[in-house]
């Protein structure tokens, strides 16, 4: 074997991934990156050049509201489901019956995903005289119509991917695993009781994880598309249209894949504020047991 | 043993769902089972189709179209005969829902990647065969697709830009009321005749059924197709001819008060009230199922999934075109409500017009997809049917009434997907903002003005 050859071998190694790379990521990448500088339409072709579609991105009431309803979405969702998957997964991390079957069945709902199964379902539970009405009707209470009332409907779609928190629920399990027990022990002798063990001991020595399941649940929910799609197709009255259901509506149904590209790019970079921030943030809240600790 | 076990069940229930990410249109090549081959070259011997040919090539074509579960059985049995009659042609089928059917084949259009054969809509050929290069022109296939059998107006409103014959209308259709005869019923009531009938029901079903009872139900592109009924008879032309928006601003704040009316006098439900409902169309409405919005205004094309929808306990009737909107017509329109078209990248196209011909020409294709996809437009068709009597009563009595009545002809512009989108079009804006109180009729009138505007220029 010659000494390019050999010199090269990794390289060759990684060459299917690098095209694959190049072609599925990249170029989509950067010719989104170009498109959105132009006014292209699928069937009417490109005729104009500039920033059109930004400003059209960031001043059209209907994209501004889309733009609000996905912080609000992010911000109501990310922290709800974190909660979420901790506080089972706490309480999963006990010695306690059959927890294996109820690990099993609290991750189920995050494999079944945005599928039309769980479309049916949600409409079932939260049409008009569906189950969640009638049943706080037999206790007395009247209940929104949250498939048509605007200010409701954002919370059944959060409600689905709050409900489909296994995935973290899982490493959040994991992490808890790895507390060493004797911290425990010395706190009990100290008096700690289970929360002054739980807020002193537990959460600063899983925030590594916590902060990577804060990322990556902030970057899914910026990107959520399935639920709103599947259940209420952004409606009523674009209460429920997220940015990536508006990128998706522009591109696919009206063709203007010049404002569909802008619109991903604006996405991309409040996602990147957004992730920038917590890295930033980091420093000051999350714990690593290394030789820097912090 | 064990870890051997888990493994190649985990692999297993891997491949699994590695198929179920696939897509979930169906696209398999048919195969023919003998009984089908055996009925169908009994129907080969009453009569040969037009366009019969010996010298075909073996080959394979696709074809694609959309549709509910009866036109999908009917399509699949007619392709198996097909195959049978011309054995060595192979079709490879995909079908769906019109649920984002569209979406999925402009892409294909785009791409020069579609099907062969494609059951199109009739603004498709202007919307995605803007320049020609995407529809054959059916005329370079004429010795095997007999276009005889089409009058000359119907074969005009196929054409492209270039003077070609982008498509065959498979048949004409238009929109008329279908009432649930058995609601009426109970409310002691005939079926309206008119709209003075009509509004007086709404009064009539609140007073006798309750308030959560409606005698039409009407979504936003519904109540754009009645508001256009409404204008066309009223102001005796068409909203768009020749691709030119022809109304103003003040006719179609007019238009939108008027249903919104209908709306305040309880004949039709809000579209809040029906978004709560949480149905994708009427068909699959519990309130349309158990006979609280008790009719409909659809394409005479469609009531049999709405019969099928509403069983046996409920009957459906086909209502009367109105004629008291205070216009000289009934404003009702005719369109294409569907047609066949051949991709320039068919690489058989005699073999595609031989499958266009089978379905559309042949009496034997003719009978096993009888009403399927309305009442055919060719004339061997309709004959074919009619001496079978084969013509769904329910479908030809409302072709009928919509064909009788009908003043002028709906321009592809009015369907255009901008406009027409169930999810971010602008009659679904329009009529939402009236409906939800966000939009007056004077500031949603402007959005669909300028919006007309726009796509017809």
């Amino acid at each position: 074997m010659n000494k390019t050859l050999k010199r090269n071998m990794g390289l060759l190694f990684i060459t299917p991934w690098l095209i694959g790379f190049c072609v599925f990521k990249l170029y989509p990448f950067a010719s989104s990156l170009f498109y959105s500088f132009t006014d292209y339409n699928l069937f009417k072709g490109l005729h104009e050049f500039g920033i059109m579609n930004y400003v059209e991105t960031l001043t059209k009431p209907a994209n501004q509201k889309a733009l609000i309803v996905t912080f609000k979405y992010a911000f109501m969702t990310v922290p709800l489901k974190l909660i979420a998957a901790l506080f089972i997964a706490y309480i999963l991390n006990f010695k306690i019956k059959g927890v294996n079957f109820f690990r099993t069945a609290y991750y189920i709902p995050s494999i079944l995903g945005g599928s039309v199964a769980i479309s049916v379902l949600w409409r079932a539970l939260f049409k008009d005289g569906g189950l969640i009405q009638t049943g706080c009707a037999l206790i007395g209470i009247t209940a929104p119509n949250f498939m048509s009332d605007p200010n409701w409907a954002l919370f059944i779609i959060c409600l689905l991917r709050v409900w489909q928190f296994g995935s973290s629920m899982v490493i959040f399990l994991a992490a808890l695993k790895g507390v060493p027990q004797d911290l425990y022990e010395a706190a009990s002798i100290d008096g700690a009781g289970k929360w002054k063990q739980f807020f002193s001991i537990t959460v600063p020595l899983i925030t590594p994880v916590i902060f990577y399941n804060l990322v990556t649940q902030l970057c899914q929910a910026f990107q959520e598309f399935n639920g709103p799609y599947i259940i209420t197709k952004g409606g009523p009255r674009n209460s429920t249209t997220l940015i990536s259901l508006l990128i998706y509506n522009n591109a696919f149904r009206t063709y203007d894949m010049g404002l569909a590209s802008a619109m991903a790019w604006v996405l991309f970079v409040v996602l990147m504020f957004f992730t920038v921030i917590a890295f930033w943030s980091q420093k000051h809240w999350v714990y690593y047991s290394d030789e820097e600790g912090k | 043993m064990k870890k051997k076990l888990l493994s190649v069940s985990l692999a297993a229930v891997m491949a699994l769902s590695m198929t179920a990410c696939g897509s979930t249109a169906v696209e398999a090549p048919a195969e023919t089972p003998a009984a089908t081959t055996e009925a169908a070259a009994e129907t080969t011997a009453a009569t040969e189709a037009a366009g019969d040919a010996a010298d075909y090539e073996e080959c394979e074509i696709s074809f694609d179209w959309w549709g509910g579960d009866s036109r999908h059985e009917a399509t699949l049995a007619a392709i198996e005969a097909f195959q049978a009659k011309y054995p060595g042609i192979t079709v490879k089928y995909n079908y769906g829902a019109w649920t984002d059917y569209e979406t999925a084949r402009a892409l294909e259009f785009q791409s020069k990647t579609a099907a062969d054969v494609n059951q199109i809509n009739f603004n498709w050929i202007g919307d995605y065969d803007a320049d020609g290069s995407v529809f054959l022109d059916l005329n370079t296939v004429s010795d095997t697709l007999d276009l005889s059998q089409w009058g000359d107006e119907y074969l005009d409103m196929m054409k492209d830009v270039n003077g070609g014959l982008a498509a065959v209308p498979v048949s004409m259709t238009g929109r008329i009321f279908y009432w649930d005869k058995t609601t009426f019923d109970e409310a002691g009531i005939e079926i309206p005749k008119s709209l003075a009938d009509l509004r007086a029901a709404g009064k009539t079903f609140a007073e006798k059924l309750g308030d959560d009872y409606y005698p039409l139900a009407l979504g936003p592109y519904d109540r754009m197709i009645m508001a256009t009924l409404y204008l066309q008879s009223k102001l005796d032309q068409p909203i768009i001819a020749d691709g030119t928006f022809n109304y103003t601003e003040e006719q179609l704040k007019d238009g939108l008060d008027f249903i919104q009316s209908l709306e305040d006098d309880h004949v039709i439900p809000s579209l809040e009230t029906i978004d709560g409902d949480a149905a994708d169309s009427f068909d699959v409405n519990e309130k349309f199922i158990s006979g609280k919005y008790a009719g409909i205004l659809e394409w005479d094309s469609a009531p049999k999934k709405y019969v099928s929808a509403l069983g046996d306990a409920r009957e459906l009737v086909v209502g009367e075109e109105f004629t008291d909107f205070g216009g000289k017509s009934t404003g009702v329109f005719y369109k294409v409500s569907m047609a066949m078209a051949i991709s320039t990248t068919c690489e058989h196209p005699k073999e595609a017009a031989m499958l266009i011909n089978y379905l559309l020409n042949d009496p034997e294709g003719v009978a096993i997809m009888a009403t399927e996809r309305g009442i055919p437009q060719s004339e061997i068709a309709v004959k074919t049917l009619s001496d079978a009597d084969a013509l769904d009563p329910l479908i030809l009595e409302a072709h009928n009434k919509v064909m009788d009545s009908a003043a002028f002809a709906l321009d592809p512009k009015f369907e255009d997907s901008g406009l027409k989108s169930t999810d971010n079009g602008v009659y679904k804006d329009a009529f939402d903002g009236i409906s939800y109180g966000d939009y007056t009729t004077e500031e949603a009138a402007g959005i669909l003005f300028d919006a007309f505007t726009e796509v017809c220029q």
